[in-house]
């Protein structure tokens, strides 16, 4: 427990409260179960924790959300977050880059610490934290811009890149860095192949799977260490969906990447790590994906990811 | 065409799949008593009573025995004499209008010397003081309308907080729902005084005073149909901005307004419209001088709108003199629906965009 | 750890810079708000706080926020606080204080110089153009500080010095209106405190994009403010000077019963208390008539535009229509309602020309809602009675359009509100006496006669007063005595009004409500 989280002797008795109601509940849902408890804390990693999440509540008014979730997410890797739908597992995600603050009637308890900072704390700057956590989202969304302008986006309005007309005028806008910019989030993207011909084309005129791929870039471009993606592939075609899977696989090598997935076969293909949400927003099982797909502790989530339930 | 064929197309006008040939008799009498009817009406005939009863009588029998098929066709006769009025009102303004521009020709819109406005006499009409007068003030109302409406309507849709939405919203509305004539009964009573005693103005009412007032009640408009284009940004488009570490501002900035450009500059239009066909607040307050201002841009002078030379002569026009004031709401008329159709068609375009079939 | 709510609101170290920026926000508000008073003669010349008048206390305030913003302008600058500055203020931020030189240099231009129109205008521009591009250049705490600062300190002291006193005027010599310091002044002051505010706000986030957001915030959500405000102003206006002439005569007791003769008596020579009681029962019938004629073709019409027809050059050709109709000017029904209606219904103004005027009205108003509302009745409804062998019609009898009633009943309530304050065309087709005596009296004038149109109804047939049409009579006759009779009746119809209002939203949100739970 990191030492910002101890200072606040206040909040963390109520955390420690909403822990032992948690262990409760558990042992009286999954009464069969007796493995279950606590299996997936001991788990450790290779890599340092890039997220650490410790006794995260959601409440929607009076809609619990999320059930006291603790767990750490491992630098440079894939973990995938998978569950049936409702289980809560996009709002958690959005929470890792408090894109949960666009709800007013959301309400946030616990701890989410990015690099060692709590990031739910009084004065995190929201425009540093999203810089560092980039998210790419269900259904492509891009800006109905060029896609020159899509990818530069970020950094324009950052003040990274200057290339605004008064930047012409003066003689010293970043028009080079910009170029540099797009062409290294498209490749990494691996769409520049298809796009550096007519990169001033309106983005809407691409397929539905480039626009993602450029969503990614456009979440590349502003040089994260996280990327969040909220069911990156399940609006795309198969062909599109194994581009997204390659995609993430690579991105891996440089990137921490959180998923959320319905699809177990993707989350199995392509995550290193996975954590089952089933209903109530709890976090039932939390381990490297083999073992979660091959033999998991608990027998609900066997029986989710054989498909026998959700 | 035979007798055959006419019902045959008359089965699929109503669409009428049964081969039903009292339900065709019975709308042939139904649509031969409601023309009938409406010529009556239309020549001034005493015996419109006539056939409408006849109308009714068909469609009470056919409520009765055919409902859906008779229902359909009510529907569709509802739908008709929408249109129809639009129609009407048109032709009846044209031609109620017609005699003073033959009369006048041309210099009804272009003679801008000598005395513009003679009902006595050597009759003179030309509606440029009141086209300027109807310009300035609604360039003054939009000064004012256009962007406070596109802020409220930006602090209703984007940033307000739910509880403060509640209240704002329907309080913009019900701004909208303040008669114009309480308006200038404000404006006549009390501001008038007050630029009179403040501004040392040698008559009462003025063009500015107009603008404030007409912009005040354009307002809501602007708002109402800016926060409708606004808010139909998808979430997701802001999602996306906001993701990358941008603040609210830089998103409403770049994505949102972009976005809903089209829509918002339809909210303008329309509240241009507004402001052109106000006529109460301008009828009231201004002084009723068919003269242009002296300077052009002196907005503290008094002079006509189109609208408050109609609302103020028609009572004691008559032929030319009237037919006149009939060519003014020509005027208006053309002008308001032409913005109409502008502000929709760019609605449309607006839509088309955001769907992305560019 | 963190509720949400308690770390939006958890205060931020505040130190000097927050503080000054705060101050210049807050002073700037407060004399934004006592230049409204000013203007409004609430406040006046002669007002003085702590010894100081009223102007040289806006002057002090001035100077002082003035030189708030100069210096924490170049304190950012000097790097003395960490600030988020952007390398230059930008082209637009340039553009809107331009546009600020270009007023306040022409203006000065003309009553320093007394140059004309054309030369201040050029004098003006030089000014904006400069301002616009030397802001643009400038890093951005210089840049949104230095200007509006300057202009502050220039304004703060003019006031202080007694330059520009409570004598003071200017009448431009082209112009018929002179403009004196009691109105110069509040303006002035009201402007200028906006620019320092949101200048202020600038600052207080530290400028960059937070900064900016910070401003734009604050003078969008001032204008919600203003809004409000004047709604409010408005209504209690009216309430204030109407009351007395609505309550005079008026008894409530136990034994007496309620009367209150503004609202059941007539205008009569001789009578004690006058009223508007025909005008009230004009507009209920105009009502009436209205909604009777159009919500009925308004509904068939939505019904067959969004349940029959195809969409297609029909409906697209009907839609337009009905949005032009939707924005043709009231004035211009009242010509039609003149030119087409009046002659055929017995050449004279009358009741009935006047519901069929309003009715063409409130039509476009009611086929608009209504087929919004029956669009948003789901598809599955549709279907799942479909799938019940029920045909089309009896679907949108007892499916469709019980679902879409609510918004139905909502867009008629707030349609019904508009109609009643209409005026013009009532003017053009109804109105006749300016005070009558007697209401109309509708349901006891029927006769049924051996000639067409069989069916008669003198009182249907004749002249009548309405609500807005007694305001405006009112105002026609000339002010004087008749002003607190004017009062009265626009608290009546603003009553009316704003009731329709009251009901057609609250039941908005009644059934928004329902439908969520």
């Amino acid at each position: 427990m990191s030492d910002q989280t101890v200072t606040q002797t206040n909040e963390e008795q109520q955390s420690n409260d909403s822990t032992e109601q948690r262990s409760n509940s558990l042992t009286v849902d999954v009464e069969t179960d007796e493995r279950l408890v606590d299996s997936w804390t001991d788990y450790e990693f290779e890599d340092e924790a890039a997220i650490t999440v410790e006794d995260l509540d959601v409440y929607y008014g009076d809609d619990h959300a999320i059930d006291s979730i603790s767990m750490e997410i491992p630098e440079r890797s894939v973990t995938a977050l998978i569950g049936p739908s409702g289980c809560g597992k996009s709002t958690f995600l959005r929470c890792l880059n408090r894109m949960n603050d666009r709800i007013d009637s959301a309400r946030v308890e616990g701890t989410v610490e990015v690099d060692g900072e709590n990031i739910y704390e009084g004065d995190t700057d929201l425009v540093q934290l999203r810089k560092r956590v980039g998210m790419v989202f269900q259904s492509p969304n891009p800006f109905p811009k060029s896609i020159r302008e899509n990818v530069s986006y970020g950094p324009r309005k950052h003040g990274d890149v200057n290339v605004g007309l008064l930047g012409r005028l003066l003689g010293n806008d970043d028009r080079e860095v910009e170029r540099e910019i797009v062409e290294r989030s498209l490749e990494q993207a691996a769409l520049w192949d298809e796009v550096s011909g007519r990169l001033d084309d309106n983005a809407l005129g691409l397929s539905g799977g480039q626009q993602q791929r450029l969503c990614i870039a456009r979440c590349l471009a502003v040089d994260p260490d996280v990327i969040l993606m909220d069911e990156p592939a399940s609006a795309l075609d198969p062909v599109a969906t194994a581009k997204i899977e390659d995609l993430i696989e690579q991105l891996a090598e440089e990137y921490t990447v959180v998923v959320v997935t319905h699809n177990m076969q993707q989350a199995a293909r392509i995550s290193d790590q996975t954590a089952v949400f089933l209903t109530g927003g709890q976090l039932v099982e939390y381990d490297d994906t083999d073992k979660i797909f091959e033999n998991p502790e608990s027998d609900r989530v066997e029986d989710y990811v054989t498909g026998k339930f959700g | 065409m035979s007798t055959t064929e006419l019902h045959e197309q008359l089965k699929d006008r109503l669409g009428v799949e049964s081969a039903d040939d009292s339900v065709v008799t019975l709308g042939a009498v139904g649509a031969l008593c409601l023309l009938g009817s409406a010529v009556a009406f239309l020549i001034g005939s005493p015996f419109t009573a006539l056939p409408l009863a006849g109308f009714l009588f068909t469609v009470g029998y056919g409520l009765w025995n055919h409902q859906a098929t008779t229902a359909k066709a009510l529907t569709f006769l509802a739908t008709i004499a929408t249109g129809a009025i639009l129609a009407l009102i048109t032709v009846y303004l044209i031609i109620e209008a017609f005699p003073a521009i033959r009369e006048m020709g041309l210099a009804m819109f272009t003679k801008t010397s000598g005395r513009m406005w003679i009902t006595r006499g050597e009759e003179v009409y030309s509606l440029v003081p009141m086209m300027w007068g109807t310009l300035v003030t609604t360039v003054l109302a939009m000064l004012i309308a256009g962007p406070l409406g596109v802020a409220g309507a930006l602090f209703i849709s984007e940033i307000a907080p739910d509880a403060v939405r509640e209240i704002v919203k329907p309080a913009v509305e019900t701004l909208a729902g303040i008669p114009s004539i309480v308006y200038g009964f404000i404006g006549f009573t009390i501001l008038n005084d007050y630029m009179m005693e403040n501004l040392d103005l040698p008559s009462s009412g003025s063009l500015v005073i107009v603008g404030l007032v007409v912009g005040l009640m354009a307002l809501p408009t602007v708002v109402s149909v800016a926060e409708d284009a606004i808010s139909s940004v998808p979430e997701s488009m802001k999602s996306g901005s906001l993701a990358l570490g941008t603040t609210d501002w830089q998103t409403i900035k770049n994505i949102t307004l972009p976005a809903a450009f089209s829509g918002v500059s339809a909210a303008v239009l329309l509240g241009v419209g507004r402001a052109i066909g106000e006529t109460m607040a301008a009828t009231v307050i201004l002084g009723h001088a068919q003269v242009l201002p002296e300077p052009l841009y002196d907005v503290f002078g008094n002079t006509e709108t189109l609208t408050s030379l109609i609302a103020s002569q028609y009572g004691v026009a008559s032929s030319t003199h009237m037919s006149a004031l009939f060519a003014a709401g020509v005027v208006l008329f053309v002008t308001v629906t032409v913005l109409s159709i502008a502000s929709q068609y760019i609605e449309r375009r607006m839509q088309i965009q955001l769907q992305g079939d560019t | 750890m963190s509720e949400q709510t308690a770390t939006r609101t958890a205060a931020p170290a505040v130190d000097l810079f927050d503080r000054i920026a705060l101050g210049v926000v807050g002073l700037s508000i407060v004399t934004f708000l006592l230049g409204w008073t000013t203007l409004f003669e609430r406040t006046g010349t002669d007002t003085a706080v702590a010894g100081l008048s009223l102007f040289t206390l806006f002057g002090a305030v001035f100077l002082l926020a003035g030189i708030g913003l100069l210096v924490s302008g170049i304190a950012s600058y000097v790097g003395a606080f960490e600030t988020t500055a952007d390398r230059y203020t930008g082209i637009g931020t340039g553009l809107g204080l331009g546009i600020v030189g270009f007023a306040v240099g022409g203006l000065a231009t003309t009553i320093l110089f007394g140059v004309g129109a054309t030369g201040s205008v050029l004098v003006g521009l030089v000014v904006g153009l400069v301002v616009t591009s030397g802001v643009a250049v400038l890093p951005e705490d210089l840049g949104t500080t230095f200007p509006v600062g300057l202009l502050g300190l220039a304004w703060g002291g003019l006031l202080v010095t007694g330059a520009v006193d409570a004598g003071w005027f200017w009448n431009p010599p082209s112009l018929d209106a002179t403009f004196h310091a009691p109105i110069v002044v509040p303006l002035a002051t009201i402007a200028l405190s906006l620019l320092i505010a949101w200048s202020g706000a600038i600052v207080a986030e530290g400028f960059g994009s937070q900064g900016r957001q910070n401003g734009a915030y604050l003078l969008i959500g001032l204008n919600a403010f203003g809004m409000i405000a004047v709604l409010l102003l408005l209504i209690l206006f009216v309430v204030q000077k109407g009351l007395p002439k609505l309550l005079e005569g008026a008894q409530f007791g136990p034994g007496l019963g309620i009367s209150v003769p503004f609202l059941t008596k007539g205008v009569m020579l001789g009578q004690q208390y006058n009223g508007i009681f025909p005008a009230i029962v004009g507009t209920i019938w105009l009502v009436i008539g209205a909604v009777l004629l159009a919500v009925p073709i308004g509904i068939g019409a939505a019904v067959f535009l969004t349940e029959y027809a195809e969409q297609g050059r029909f409906t697209a050709i009907i839609e337009t229509t009905t949005n032009a109709l939707w924005s043709t000017p009231s004035i211009v029904y009242g010509l039609f309602g003149y030119a087409f209606l009046v002659p055929r219904f017995g050449n004279s103004n009358s009741l009935l020309a006047g519901m069929f005027v309003l009715g063409f009205m409130l039509l476009p108003l009611v086929v608009i809602t209504s087929r919004e509302s029956i669009k948003s009745v789901p598809d599955e409804y549709r279907d799942a009675s479909a799938a019940l062998g029920v045909n089309q019609w009896q679907t949108i009898r007892s499916v469709v359009l019980p679902a879409a009633m609510p918004g139905v009943v909502t867009g008629v309530i707030l349609g019904v509100g508009r109609i009643a304050g209409e005026t013009a065309p009532i003017l053009l087709v109804t109105s006749g006496q300016p005070f009558p005596a007697r209401a109309p009296s509708i349901l006891g004038s029927f006769r049924f006669v051996a000639t067409p149109p069989f069916v008669q109804n003198e009182a249907l047939l004749q002249a009548s007063s309405a609500l807005p049409y007694q305001l405006y009579a009112v105002i026609t006759a000339g002010v004087g005595q008749e002003e607190a009779f004017g009062w009265g009746t626009a608290l009546v119809l603003l009553l009316v009004v704003l009731g329709f209002y009251a009901i057609g939203i609250a039941s908005r949100i009644y059934f928004r409500r329902k439908l969520h739970q």
